[in-house]
């Protein structure tokens, strides 16, 4: 593979094994052997150059390990990663221009410079000539809506103007590749909206983009595929249609002030998975199957319920579905 | 690659007018010049106004290295800017001499600092009679104190240990540097030690320059000053490498 390779990413068998020393247990004079944990084992995965790519799992489902080995931050115990056809291990120098990273969160920043003064910074790390890196920081800015705080110190931004201005670090080297850990993590709704439109440019300018989210509206609505991660081991590639499915299949619906004898014919209804009744006699109920929502929908309208709403579930409540009640569990 | 250091050298000037901090040891200066200053005066022995000008400003640049440059990586690391930095292209060694390089030239600047705070409150114009054997020196021991700085900013993250004592580091480093009593004066035991530390040839190099008798040996001891840092600088280049090796490899480029 070489840079026109088709594949932006091919991961093959990779693991990534974290060991830890311990302390010594009170009293005892010999040190705990050291604890492993296998945060990512023997994932192989492809995703071909131009995808918005989203990576979606739990918290420690090893997500973030991934994206840094693609970004030669992290060494693998084992396995082979290749960006753009070349090594993440042996090949670093040609690996790190091509790859842009954002790892979420508040730090990364110099906080006490401005926003001007990272992007420059950044700029001459991605070894462009000051000219050039101006033109492009001004770009980047006015791009990501930060030209009128430009010059302001970062420390003074908002969590939202920070995740903007790491945006704006990502894309300064004009990265082939763009990897997002948990990017909108924190920002308002509005903010997010802006991200996802955002990513949607990227990927018509024919960027990679590698997206690890918790929201699955999100990567349903941002992502041409879909890999599922969980505890270090790959569940399984889908199309974001898949999740759609996964949405609306486990839909709740919630009613209030609906009578017993309506809830027991819920309860019956092909699809419904369960029914709760809270103290103040407001009921939940779950549903397993397609158009299994629109049903009770209508036996509730029916029978006089005015109250009433449907909710999609969260991604963990998806994973308890899909793998089952250790799901949340941080491996 | 000389792009990328002056981008970070300029990058360090920008950081450190916005980290008060960084440049504490230079406002230090003209206070530790006044207490030798006043010492030298209370005994009457004008003939060490020299030592006590040089002094306060090698303290300073060492002062600025220890606390500033020594902590480059460990801040970045703290503050999450570490992985990012890893993740460019750049040569992490590079950029972190680069700005090394621009703090030590800073810290420099305290050397002018003391001379006028002997100038302006205690009428001593310290006069230099080799004034290029004195710039010469400097430069030799602002090239050799970024070595070490950069040995030490390794160390800092590889020998979490090593910070315990980064205070009082700077006290054998005086010493044994010579920085205000020249090793020769110092116990007979401890000179040897002196031998390894590049300042106490620097420091014995710029007070011969503020006499007005012939400087003996010039190039041999500018050369024992330039080796001696250019081993730091080897030292440092290998410690980065190292501690970016391990933390690549244990997973904890982004500790804190």
């Amino acid at each position: 593979m070489t840079e026109s390779s088709p594949l932006a990413v091919a991961v093959a068998d990779l693991t990534r094994t974290f060991v830890r020393s311990r302390s010594r247990l009170p009293g005892r004079l010999k040190r705990r052997p050291p604890e492993s944990r296998t945060a990512l084992d023997a994932i192989t995965l492809t995703v071909p150059s131009g995808e918005v790519h989203g990576l979606l799992g739990p918290n420690g489902a090893g997500k973030t390990t991934l994206c840094k080995i693609l970004s030669t931050v992290l060494i693998p115990t084992s396995g082979i990663a290749k960006v753009f056809g070349h090594d993440v291990v042996v090949s670093t120098t040609r690996v790190r221009p091509l790859v842009g990273v954002v790892l979420g969160g508040e730090r990364g920043l110099y906080t006490r410079l401005t926003a001007r003064q990272n992007l420059m910074y950044w700029s001459a790390l991605y070894r462009q000539p000051t000219s050039e890196g101006a033109e492009r920081t001004a770009k980047l800015l006015e791009r990501l809506g930060l030209e009128e705080r430009a010059d302001e110190r970062v420390e003074t931004f908002s969590r939202g103007m920070k995740q903007r201005l790491h945006l704006a670090r990502g894309l300064v080297g004009n990265p082939r590749l763009l990897i997002l850990d948990e990017p909108t993590v924190g920002l308002d709704p509005a903010a997010a909206r802006d991200f996802r439109g955002l990513v949607r440019q990227l990927r018509a300018e024919g960027r990679t983009i590698l997206l690890t989210t918790h929201d699955m509206t999100e990567a349903e609505e941002l992502c041409d595929r879909v890999t599922l991660i969980d505890s270090g081991k790959l569940l399984g590639t889908e199309d974001p249609r898949t999740i759609g499915e996964w949405l609306s299949a486990w839909e709740r619906v919630t009613a209030e002030g609906v009578p017993a004898e309506l809830i027991d014919r819920i309860r019956k209804v092909e699809g419904v998975a369960g029914v709760e009744i809270d103290s103040e006699g407001r009921i939940t109920v779950e549903t397993a199957g397609d158009g299994t929502s629109a049903a009770v929908l209508s036996l509730l309208v029916d029978g006089g319920v005015t109250s009433l709403s449907t909710s999609r579930p969260s991604l963990e409540e998806v994973y308890l579905h899909l793998i089952g009640s250790r799901g949340l569990n941080v491996g | 690659m000389i792009r990328l250091a002056l981008a970070m050298a300029r990058f360090q000037i920008a950081a450190m007018r916005r980290s008060p901090h960084d440049l504490m040891a230079l406002v230090n200066a003209p206070l530790f010049t006044v207490i030798f200053l006043a010492i030298v005066r209370y005994t009457g022995r004008d003939d060490l106004t020299g030592y006590a000008v040089l002094a306060p400003a090698m303290i300073t640049v060492f002062a600025m290295a220890l606390l500033a440059s020594g902590e480059i990586i460990a801040n970045d690391r703290t503050d999450g800017r570490l992985e990012l930095l890893v993740a460019s292209p750049s040569p992490v060694a590079v950029v972190v001499l680069s700005r090394i390089a621009m703090i030590t030239l800073v810290s420099l600047v305290s050397v002018a600092e003391c001379w006028l705070v002997a100038r302006v409150l205690f009428g001593k114009a310290v006069a230099v009679p080799h004034p290029w054997l004195f710039v010469g020196t400097l430069a030799a021991i602002g090239l050799a104190m970024a070595g070490t700085a950069s040995a030490m900013a390794g160390l800092f993250v590889l020998t979490r240990s090593a910070r315990t004592f980064q205070n009082s580091l700077s006290y054998p480093f005086y010493i044994l540097g010579g920085v205000l009593v020249p090793p020769a004066l110092l116990p007979e035991w401890l000179r040897p030690l002196t031998q390894v530390v590049f300042l106490s040839w620097g420091t014995d190099l710029l007070r011969d320059s503020l006499s007005e008798a012939p400087v003996q040996r010039v190039l041999p001891r500018i050369a024992a000053v330039i080796v001696l840092g250019g081993t730091g600088f080897l030292l440092g280049a290998w410690l980065i490498h190292r501690v970016l090796l391990k933390v690549r490899n244990d997973g904890t480029v982004s500790h804190a």
